[in-house]
């Protein structure tokens, strides 16, 4: 099962190379736009750090490697789904989404994983080592363990924010055309962007729970920063997979509502 | 002929307005945007203020600095143009825009009608929000009937520069066909360049002479000055005249790089 489903992904994979091959440009003007993304996004926070030294736990080193982190689960994110989510909508409205139920494979995996997106590659090179020289710099050393912990606490982020960008994409079968999904996800999402400590009072404990942005960024983030928090982990674990079923619960859900073409 | 031509723009923007009226989620997601970024900025400032005991940053009070952030996250919105941009890309791209080239108008006023009938749903609901606002927290923003009338006209101002510069960017696709990175590109730097989170006095002074020798300065962080009172009124006059100038300057652009990107038109997509 799970070597099938592999290497389907895998001709996921090369097909999306070849494509991307095609349009070479594209390869190029996408990595632009994460550098432009980045480079604001670290233009805003040394902004804020020039007015302040210390925000909560994370002094401005400490955010330096909180958003490279951050943009590497964006990366990865959309190296795997990122092509993929937001799709739904136009399927639905067109009743493209036909073609992928008849296919003898799981429908939800087939709409997460259909596209690469193989420029994600490079940034992915440039965040990883800019991230181990960060991390060395901080520390003095870098510590095996604690990566090992990070890796897997970052995959879960990662699940995470495909979980609510899923769930939220979903919609669409109740709404029937919810062209805006993407823009209410990136907004949900933006409280993933800011280190967890930004967040006070009871809202602090809501972004660790039910609404789990902090569990994106930021506790993989306090893995590499301040040492590993088994419990902390454990529970991004239990809420992890709690959104996983809660995205698959509302797809089989919205496949029951899916009216085909003439929806 | 005046009229007639005013009819027909109106009716682009009267069915770009029903259209946008169609879908009413778009401006709830707008409002969750608008309160959501600002509860974020809200909890950044507020460490700060309390972290280092400030009562002014900038010669901002913390009150003022939110509303500041709030009214500018909603200006930034008003201005912004995710949609139209696309279309008149894709337009290009695929041939489309054939259609406009034989019929007796013009490109530039039909998409900024487009424009403003596509963003008129947010039109109509962030004014009940600013009137709101205005009501409940009295004497914080729109301190005199002069400050509301140069608000708004800012606005429209700002809202006319977005436009010109979209449209300058869109015209590029005439040449490398496919230029929404580069539109992508720039809504991502115009939310933190244009003050959207920050305001841009904030920013460290070599990139703020920069931004002011750039119409940036006009988008968000202009309107926003005269209706929280920021801005002294003498320099409201000379503002509105650089914008003014900016809109003319970024007009006769997006007519030329229009006129010269229609030579190298090739219509190969339709």
């Amino acid at each position: 099962m799970v070597r099938k489903y592999f290497s389907l992904w895998c001709a996921f994979l090369r097909n999306s190379l070849t494509r991307d091959m095609e349009f070479k440009m594209n390869f190029i003007a996408d990595l632009f736009i994460d550098a432009i993304f980045y480079g604001s996004m670290y233009f805003l926070w040394a902004v804020i750090f020039s007015y302040v030294d210390v925000l909560g736990d994370f002094n401005q080193d400490a955010v330096i490697i909180f958003l490279i982190i951050m943009y590497l689960t964006d990366t990865v994110f959309v190296f795997f789904f990122g092509s993929n989510t937001f799709t739904l909508n136009t399927m639905v409205v067109k009743g493209d989404l036909d073609l992928v139920l008849i296919k003898p494979v799981n429908p939800q995996f087939f709409m997460s994983f259909r596209y690469v997106c193989n420029y994600s590659l490079v940034s992915l090179i440039i965040l990883l080592g800019l991230l181990l020289k960060l991390l060395y710099e901080y520390h003095g050393y870098i510590s095996i363990f604690n990566f090992g912990i990070f890796s897997f606490s970052f995959i879960l982020g990662v699940l995470l924010f495909y979980s609510i960008e899923f769930i939220i994409s979903c919609l669409v079968f109740w709404y029937r055309n919810f062209s805006v999904g993407g823009w209410l996800a990136s907004e949900v999402t933006k409280y993933s962007r800011r280190p967890d400590s930004i967040y006070t009072g009871k809202f602090r404990r809501i972004v660790f729970t039910i609404f789990p942005m902090a569990m994106i960024t930021s506790v993989p983030a306090r893995v590499l920063i301040f040492g590993p928090d088994l419990q902390l982990i454990l529970f991004q674990l239990i809420v992890t997979v709690i959104f996983l079923l809660i995205s698959n619960f509302i797809w089989n859900r919205g496949l029951q509502l899916y009216e085909s073409a003439s929806s | 002929m005046v009229s007639s031509i005013a009819i027909k723009y109106f009716s682009v923007l009267r069915t770009n307005w029903i259209q946008a009226l169609e879908y009413r989620a778009n401006a709830l997601v707008g409002v969750l945007a608008i309160f959501s970024g600002l509860f974020i900025e809200y909890q950044i400032w507020d460490l700060i203020f309390k972290a280092k005991g400030y009562t002014t940053v900038k010669n901002f009070e913390f009150n003022e600095l939110i509303i500041f952030i709030f009214l500018s996250i909603i200006i930034g919105q008003l201005k912004s143009s995710w949609h139209s941009s696309g279309e008149m890309i894709r337009a290009i791209r695929t041939g489309e825009i054939n259609k406009y080239l034989i019929r007796p108008i013009s490109y530039f006023w039909y998409h900024f009608m487009m424009f403003i009938g596509f963003n008129s749903l947010y039109y109509i609901v962030y004014s009940i929000i600013l009137f709101g606002f205005t009501i409940i927290f009295k004497g914080m923003i729109f301190h005199t009937l002069a400050s509301i009338l140069c608000f708004f006209l800012a606005l429209a101002l700002s809202i006319y520069l977005s436009y010109c510069i979209y449209f300058i960017m869109v015209c590029f696709a005439f040449w490398f066909g496919e230029v929404r990175s580069l539109v992508v590109s720039y809504n991502l730097a115009m939310l933190v360049l244009s003050g959207q989170y920050v305001p841009i006095r904030f920013f460290p002074d070599y990139i703020l002479n920069i931004i002011n020798w750039t119409p940036i300065r006009y988008l968000v962080d202009f309107p926003v000055s005269i209706a929280t009172g920021i801005l002294p009124m003498e320099e409201w006059l000379s503002g509105l005249l650089m914008a003014t100038l900016w809109c003319f300057v970024l007009s006769i652009c997006s007519a030329i790089i229009y006129k010269l990107g229609i030579k190298d038109y090739e219509a190969y997509g339709s």
